[in-house]
């Protein structure tokens, strides 16, 4: 119990320590649907195609990832080394295949496939799978927890920030630095010049794409690992990522990682006023952003 | 030689050329002059691959190559400085030149060479692409059609906008292309600047073409008929 | 010469579809409407049920259409209304124990006032902002009322005043004001759309800046229609759940209601009036046919969104008008075709 000389820094009902814990465990839990999100930021900032499926590839490559560690009977982030490739290339087909031929017409037709797409990803899943919940085993990260200073975090949420922010530096150094960042960043400004220079937009589109959904792969491990999920859970996480990717404004990479920085913090910061509202706060906080700061907050120059 | 043979070219419902033929002979400047709207564009976007017409319409010596994808058709060598600039605002100036590099062939025109003809975008050559002044900005749009080493150089509106003194420094740069050997054809609104800076010339007229000839022969009168159609 | 004569040929008949088809319209349309009227008088609960599901479906449907085929707004969360519209009339029905059916245009004025209302907001953001932001509206009211407890909370509310009513009375009533939802709201579309506003929104459509320049009052269009899509929206909504006779924050507020209206416009053709009865036609026949096949339904359903949208983005009705060019509300204001000569010299 605080002493009197404390009391008066009773903040939403806890005590200081208990708000920086909740602080930071929401920021690490940011950092997860920032990485949630990253995929879609590339996809919608390079293509401009809003992916509805985006959510339901998480929960894929959570089952996916699922099924390594149970057939191979390796830890769950070993598992990476075939999920990550795996779902590079469901990415690379998808977008050769399917994807391109809606890309830059009309806004429907690609939200109509990727609609579809979802539909059909979910339903595919409860057939092969069951609609119950599962989630992936490993004690040994899951259960650990330091304490720093009186603040308890857990080793998952610290491992899961820091892939995610390791992911988005390095596609910040890819998009910076490499030939396929200049390209992307070329057709993310203007597909019809971009072709006019002799980007081959279907084989490079369908390399974001892969590149999207092998970081997406990270996100799905690490939210395997943490949360049971479902075939039906796909639609709550592309919610999370579009409230990241929207609240950092649509084609700023960083914006992308502070949205959902927010976004974590709003939740767990609501979920400490009122269990089970958590969620709740983190689109009422979304909400009053994006009011203030429309274009979210880092828009893309006006060109 | 690179040719159109009775190009007919369609947005939709609306008719834009009819039966254009032209031709550009490599190390010629051609000038393609005409009102807004007579087509001058849609004939370039039709060489180049972005506006779909018939196989043989466009032919490389003798080889029918309409139709094609604007990357098949920069891999023959034919490229397009489009109309309005159209510079990557999101990539300076050295990365607009080297996207476009590696995209295109191999050949004389390195970015070195180009940022050596160039010693204004040399200093520039790390800013955002669209920060430059107009006329360093058509220097900087030829220069990225230029990295992909074409035969044939379509610029489409070079002048548009710009300073006399840049203007200079636009024809001296096509010059100097010319002289490589490539094929190039201009848009051109100002018509002396057109006639006196090119070999050749073609009016259109509602997307016609209304009058063709030596340039150095070309007599005002019947330009001015031709380009307004009376 | 010929080239003239194939085109007054190709005008020839088109207007002779039109032609006939505008005395289709004549003797048909009064005679399927009486159809449908009639229709609980000779058919069994089951099929009202469904008809009542197809006719609010379809008015959702339509209201989506308006918003993101006519209005530019794509909003995901259309759903929004739905569950608004169908609390609204829950709870007047409920507190005020009035008749459901007398409360139910109360409940559509409620839904409009919350339109206008939520226009200050979400008319701040544009395309994919605006588009999540209606999403998350959406999202937000649903938990907001599933932890309400004099809404029900999580069970939801039942529609108190309704057992006063027989059965057949019910069923009956239930499906004619389905059916007014589903074909008010058709009349009203196309009304719409032949109006001032209607043209209005298509300028806007083609080209907001254009339009602006023109004078065109692009903000006053967008919120009518916001207004009225809501509306229509919450009406079916509303009428759905009558049906149902218990509302719950779960169900209204579903993404699944703007999820199939998604399916049904951009199925049968966005920006047309006839796309979303053609989808609409589309989506309840295979529901039907394939309903003992559990998911492998709706894995056929979403095969067939993707092969459509690559084949023939501009949905089912492109499809027949590439073969029957018509126009079966008189909506679409066409742009003269030019009719080339080709004389013998070539000059023009």
């Amino acid at each position: 119990m605080p002493t009197g000389q404390a009391s008066h820094r009773l903040i939403l009902g806890c005590d200081m320590s208990t708000l920086i814990e909740t602080l930071i465990n929401g920021l690490l839990l940011g950092a997860l649907y920032a990485l949630f999100g990253l995929g879609l930021s590339i996809s919608l900032g390079v293509m401009r195609m809003i992916n509805i499926a985006h959510g339901d590839l998480i929960v894929v490559g959570a089952y996916i990832a699922s099924v390594v560690t149970q057939a191979a009977g390796v830890h769950a982030l070993t598992s990476l080394v075939i999920v990550v490739p795996v779902m590079f290339a469901i990415g690379w087909l998808l977008q050769r295949t399917l994807l391109n031929h809606v890309v830059g017409r009309n806004v429907f037709a690609p939200l109509l496939v990727t609609f579809g797409l979802s539909v059909v990803i979910q339903n595919l899943l409860q057939e092969m799978c069951t609609a119950d919940t599962r989630s992936i085993r490993a004690e040994n990260i899951s259960q650990i927890g330091f304490d720093i200073g009186g603040v308890s975090i857990g080793l998952l949420p610290l491992l899961s920030a820091g892939v995610s922010v390791g992911l988005f530096a390095l596609t910040h150094a890819i998009v910076g630095r490499t030939h396929y960042g200049r390209q992307s960043r070329a057709v993310a400004d203007d597909p019809s010049t971009a072709r006019l220079v002799g980007i081959d937009d279907k084989n490079f589109l369908a390399i974001v794409t892969g590149f999207a959904l092998a970081a997406t792969a990270f996100a799905a491990v690490l939210y395997a690992i943490r949360t049971p999920f479902s075939p039906t859970a796909g639609p709550e996480r592309l919610l999370y990522s579009f409230e990241a990717v929207v609240l950092g404004g649509l084609g700023n990479l960083w914006g992308t990682f502070l949205g959902g920085l927010i976004i974590g913090v709003a939740q767990l910061l609501g979920a400490r006023v009122s269990s089970g509202l958590g969620p709740f706060f983190g689109h009422l906080v979304f909400l009053v952003i994006l009011l203030a700061r429309p274009q979210g907050l880092f828009a893309r120059a006006a060109r | 030689m690179l040719r159109t043979e009775s190009l007919c070219a369609s947005y939709g419902l609306f008719q834009a050329l009819f039966d254009v033929s032209i031709k550009v002979a490599p190390g010629e400047i051609v000038a393609l002059i005409g009102a807004n709207g007579a087509g001058k564009s849609t004939l370039f976007r039709s060489i180049v691959g972005s506006v779909s017409v018939a196989r043989d319409a466009v032919m490389f010596g003798t080889e029918p190559i309409g139709n094609a994808s604007e990357r098949r058709q920069l891999k023959r060598g034919i490229a397009l400085v489009p109309e309005g600039r159209r510079l990557f605002p999101s990539l300076t100036v050295l990365e607009n030149l080297q996207v476009a590099a590696r995209n295109g062939r191999a050949g004389i025109w390195s970015i070195e060479r180009i940022l050596a003809e160039l010693p204004i975008l040399a200093s520039l050559s790390a800013r955002p692409a669209t920060a430059l002044s107009g006329g360093q900005q058509q220097l900087v749009a030829i220069g990225r059609a230029l990295a992909a080493n074409p035969d044939y150089l379509l610029c489409d509106e070079v002048s548009l906008g710009l300073a006399p003194v840049a203007v200079d420094d636009v024809y001296a740069l096509l010059r100097k292309v010319r002289s490589a050997g490539t094929g190039i054809m201009i848009v051109e609104q100002n018509i002396s600047r057109a006639l006196s800076e090119s070999d050749r010339f073609y009016c259109l007229q509602k997307g016609r073409v209304a009058l063709e000839g030596r340039s150095g022969d070309a007599d005002r009168s019947s330009v001015a008929q031709a380009y307004f159609g009376m | 010469m010929i080239d003239r004569a194939v085109a007054t040929e190709g005008v020839t008949n088109a207007s002779a579809m039109h032609d006939a088809l505008k005395i289709s319209r004549l003797v048909l349309s009064p005679a399927i409407l009486a159809g449908l009227i009639m229709l609980p008088w000779f058919g069994d609960f089951g099929l009202q049920r469904l008809l009542v599901e197809a006719f609010t479906l379809f008015a959702i449907a339509l209201a989506w259409n308006l918003l993101a085929g006519y209005g530019g707004l794509v909003a995901i969360g259309l759903h929004f209304f739905v569950g608004v519209g169908s609390y609204a009339l829950f709870s007047i029905s409920n507190v005020l124990h009035l008749n459901p059916w007398v409360a139910l245009p109360l409940a559509t004025a409620c839904t409009a006032v919350t339109a206008l209302i939520s226009a200050w907001p979400m008319f701040r953001l544009s395309g994919a902002y605006f588009a999540v932001g209606t999403w998350v509206l959406a999202e937000i009211t649903r938990i907001a009322v599933l932890n309400t407890g004099w809404l029900g909370a999580g069970a939801g509310m039942p529609l108190e005043m309704i057992s006063s009513f027989d059965r057949w009375s019910r069923n009956a009533n239930v499906y004619w004001a389905a059916l007014a939802i589903g074909a008010g709201s058709l009349v009203l579309t196309v009304a719409m759309l032949r109006s001032r506003l209607g043209l209005a929104l298509k300028s806007v459509r083609d080209s907001e800046v254009a339009a602006l320049a023109s004078g065109v009052p692009a903000s006053r269009a967008k919120l009518a229609l916001w207004v009225i899509a809501g509306s229509i929206a919450g009406t079916a909504g509303a009428v759905s759940y009558m049906s149902t006779l218990q509302v719950t924050p779960d169900a209204s507020f579903s993404l699944s209601w703007t999820a199939s209206a998604i399916f049904i416009v951009v199925l049968g053709g966005i920006g047309t009036v006839e796309g979303p009865i053609v989808g609409t036609f589309v989506y309840f026949a295979l529901r039907e046919a394939f309903a003992g096949f559990g998911s492998w339904y709706f894995i056929g359903l979403g095969s067939l969104a993707v092969a459509m949208m690559i084949g023939a983005p501009g949905g089912a009705w492109s499809l027949v008008q590439r073969f029957y060019p018509i126009d079966l509300f008189g909506i679409r204001r066409r742009m003269p075709t030019v009719i080339v000569h080709h004389n013998a010299t070539g000059a023009s």
